[in-house]
């Protein structure tokens, strides 16, 4: 294809590496020059970094201890010899600190885990049942109502069957709610509007058809425990949480007796045999209850983000919002916190949702695809190209070889993605999610991965840190593997499959992949329609439709987050 | 007829550099002394005996072990030296080498050795004298230019930074300089300052780097024009991928 496209990162880098920001003094040059002035200003140049530098002395001096000083790097030599410069959100005009892209310093990013870990889903139709057909009590339409207000008031922690009960403050736990759907029209009809999340509303009419279709007569609730009461313990407390209300709010709605056998039948549909919790437990050696991210397999995380049903024209901003979220999840809180630590693990999430790299990439493919294979990226199922390894060979071979010359002939995209591993997620995210696209098979996108991987390491003579030289040198050979311990589809795998569990900057981009493949089929789910539909909600504090938007505005502090507890503390 | 080992596929310039690197046939361009590398390796003083972390092999009376027999320690082993590093980082302008083909250089010629490979660095450890013959056959010959390729410890990102005017590698701890045209090290691989300047000779021309390199580029060799190296690459990946599809 010709070269002459106007690259996506064109003005964004221009922006960031030939104007002054701060004190940085780099005005000037072209973002294709190999040479430039290094000024090597330290942190005076950065007003994020000055700020900071001040508020550490504040606090040293407050606490007589000392704590952040920038000149405790490298032995006295601080963060800036080269120029410190901001970040666009990729999809955006959003220009953001990268400091600000740590998730501690970021409130949008701690509430998405927020709002996925709070979350759970849990059946009515069993708990219907054995109010019907073992107690003979009358479920209707009107009984639910009831019972979704009851338990509206339960869930957050109200009292709602004991006497001289404490409860919590409902200012304080004001994000907490259950909603309910269903696949049956009639149904969803009687139920009062405010406990429905309702598909035909939230879905394109394709989506929401298909998506009845799959959930049937069947009825679910959304349960949204307190944020701060998921902060304060872990995700494995969400099913417990709502399971608890949730009994409680049945004996309250259907004047049970407290102590009768149902109860139990009830609270085991609840914890039990009607949930489904975002992410599996693990085992012992990483050990988390579920709702904790390193059991949210890929296949979740792409059902979780919700782009798909307000740009399902456009596939590949599908595939790319699902990259930042997951990114996000599974590189700086997962991997860079669960199981790690500290803050190297931003450095390489970011690579993937900033400076519109990536989506150059994908929206090159998506024209070479688009030129090659008759329309094959865009939405359809009908005009999908045969998933071969010579469609691999072939999509996965020309992306990668893209954005490696993209390295090469913008230095200052080279400079932006200074480090290996940012570089080999980014390419290898941008193939595999293009030949998912291409073929509506996100396997196939798994294999131009690791093609990516291997012909990055040639082309350039190095790939990304050690672990790339691991789990990519030998994951082609599990991909169309389906034996147990050693492959999955992609949508079932997730951060805790054997080869996947320290992949560094590897998993947003499989779930990118799990996505693509759906988003280019057009279809309303990846692996699961009651997690689809369940974060189909605007009112949860997150906007799942934009996860990078949303990253943008806890950046730059206009994101309002939940379980804030200035309620119940001294004020500043 | 003898075996002639086959290091590597293509028909270009980087890929032949490629090939030399890998096979040790490589051109001598410099004099590093032993002091002066000793210095910049920053592990012990010049002149000064390896610190051991056993007694010499001789000494120690090794059980018998067919193993053993088998295999001659390196000098290293056989003195009981401590295990030290060596670190490279080259630049992505057209270094003449590449973190994975100093590692191939270092496994196929050199014994002993532990190499690592990531995207800004390539370390090798070793015993400290085996790993000097490595970090001494790398810095004289045509695997490194004074100004693409440097000694670095720590803080490696100047490999993909734009280069600074005077065309010597970002260092963030300003180790490597150019003066009166020719690149000295005053610090050594961790940054600590070293009693002399110690002198690497002139940088390599554009010219003689994008000659001399072992990265595709698309400014001097692109990769896409290497039909043979992306055909092996294509084959291996088919081959990993065909192992492991088992569909009864």
């Amino acid at each position: 294809m010709a070269d002459d496209r106007k690259r996506m990162f064109q003005k964004d880098l221009e922006i960031k590496f030939t104007k002054e920001h701060g004190d940085n003094k780099m005005e000037g040059g072209e973002i294709t020059d190999k040479k430039v002035t290094y000024y090597r200003l330290g942190v005076d140049q950065n007003p994020r970094k000055v700020e900071m530098r001040k508020a550490g002395q504040e606090m040293a001096d407050k606490r007589g201890l000392v704590g952040y000083n920038p000149m405790m790097h490298c032995g006295g030599i601080p963060l800036g010899q080269r120029a410190l410069t901001p970040s666009f959100i990729s999809g955006t005009d959003m220009m953001v600190e990268t400091d600000d892209l740590h998730y501690v310093n970021n409130a949008a990013m701690q509430q998405m885990w927020d709002d996925i870990r709070r979350t759970c889903i849990v059946g009515l139709d069993m708990a219907h049942e054995t109010l019907e057909k073992r107690l003979g009590i009358e479920v209707t339409p009107e009984t639910i109502n009831h019972y979704l207000e009851v338990l509206n008031h339960a869930l957050p922690g109200g009292a709602v069957v004991q006497e001289h009960m404490v409860e919590t403050h409902p200012a304080l736990v004001d994000d907490c709610y259950v909603k309910i759907f269903t696949g049956d029209d009639e149904l969803a009809d009687e139920i009062d509007s405010q406990f429905l999340v309702d598909i035909n509303k939230q879905f394109p009419e394709e989506q929401a058809e298909a998506l009845k279709a799959a959930i049937g007569k069947t009825t679910w609730q959304a349960a949204h425990i307190p944020t701060v009461v998921s902060r304060t313990t872990d995700g494995a407390q969400t099913s417990r949480w709502m399971a608890m209300q949730v009994g409680m709010s049945f004996i309250a709605a259907y004047n049970m007796c407290a102590g009768e056998a149902a109860v139990a039948d009830l609270s085991y549909a609840a914890k039990h045999a009607g949930v489904i919790s975002m992410g599996d437990m693990l085992p012992a050696r990483r050990a988390r209850g579920p709702n904790e991210p390193g059991g949210v397999s890929f296949g979740h995380m792409a059902d979780i983000i919700q782009t798909s049903r307000v740009d399902a024209e456009d596939p590949a901003h599908v595939a790319l919002e699902v990259v930042g979220g997951a990114c996000m999840l599974y590189d700086q809180i997962w991997l860079g916190s669960y199981m790690s630590g500290g803050v190297g693990f931003t450095q390489y999430a970011t690579a993937a949702y900033t400076n519109n790299i990536l989506d150059d990439n994908m929206y090159y493919n998506v024209d070479y695809i688009n030129d090659k294979y008759d329309g094959a990226a865009n939405k359809g199922t009908d005009n999908k190209v045969k998933a071969t390894m010579d469609v691999v060979k072939d999509i996965g071979t020309e992306s990668t070889i893209y954005g490696l010359e993209n390295y090469e002939k913008y230095p200052t995209a080279l400079e932006d993605h200074f480090g290996g591993s940012q570089r080999a997620t980014v390419l290898s995210a941008a193939a595999g999610c293009a030949t998912s696209l291409a073929t509506g098979n996100g396997n196939a996108g798994l294999s131009a991965w690791y093609l990516s991987m291997y012909l990055h390491k040639e082309a350039h003579g190095r790939l990304g840190f050690f672990g790339y030289d691991l789990q990519d040198q030998c994951g082609a050979t599990n991909v169309f593997s389906f034996q147990s311990d050693e492959g999955l589809p992609v949508e079932l795998r997730g951060p805790n499959y054997p080869n996947y569990a320290m992949n560094v900057g590897h998993q947003g981009g499989y779930t990118g992949i799990a996505s693509a493949a759906h988003a280019g089929r057009g279809d309303a789910w990846a692996v699961n329609p009651l997690i689809k539909v369940c974060f189909a909600d605007d009112m949860l504090p997150f906007d799942f439709t934009a996860p990078r938007k949303e990253f943008g505005r806890g950046a730059l502090k206009e994101f309002e987050p939940a379980g804030e507890r200035s309620l119940i503390i001294p004020a500043k | 007829m003898a075996y002639e080992a086959q290091y590597y596929p293509g028909a270009t310039s980087v890929a032949e550099n490629r090939r030399k690197h890998m096979s040790g046939k490589v051109e001598k361009l410099r004099e590093v002394s032993d002091d002066d590398l000793t210095l910049v390796l920053g592990h012990r003083a010049p002149g000064s005996d390896y610190p051991s972390t056993h007694p010499p092999l001789a000494e120690m009376g090794e059980p018998e072990c067919s193993i053993r027999e088998m295999v001659e320690p390196t000098p290293g082993a056989k003195a009981g030296d401590r295990v030290r590093y060596v670190q490279f980082v080259d630049s992505m302008y057209n270094a003449p080498s590449t973190p994975y083909f100093r590692t191939y250089a270092a496994a196929i010629n050199f014994r002993g050795v532990d190499p690592g490979t990531l995207s800004g660095r390539q370390v090798v450890e070793a015993r400290e004298r085996d790993m000097e013959e490595v970090a001494k056959f790398q810095l004289e010959t045509e695997m490194s230019c004074p100004a693409l390729a440097s000694l670095r410890g720590a803080t490696v990102h100047g490999h993909s930074l734009r280069l600074p005017e005077d065309g010597i590698m970002f260092d963030m701890l300003d180790r490597c300089r150019l003066e009166n045209g020719v690149v000295i090290m005053h610090k050594d691989q961790v940054g600590r300052a070293i009693d002399k300047k110690v002198d690497f000779g002139k940088p390599m021309s554009e010219e003689e780097a994008a000659k001399r390199t072992t990265i595709y580029r698309v400014d001097n060799v692109a990769f896409r024009d290497d039909a043979e190296v992306i055909e092996w690459v294509h084959t291996i990946f088919e081959k990993r991928t065909a192992y492991g599809f088992k569909p009864e």
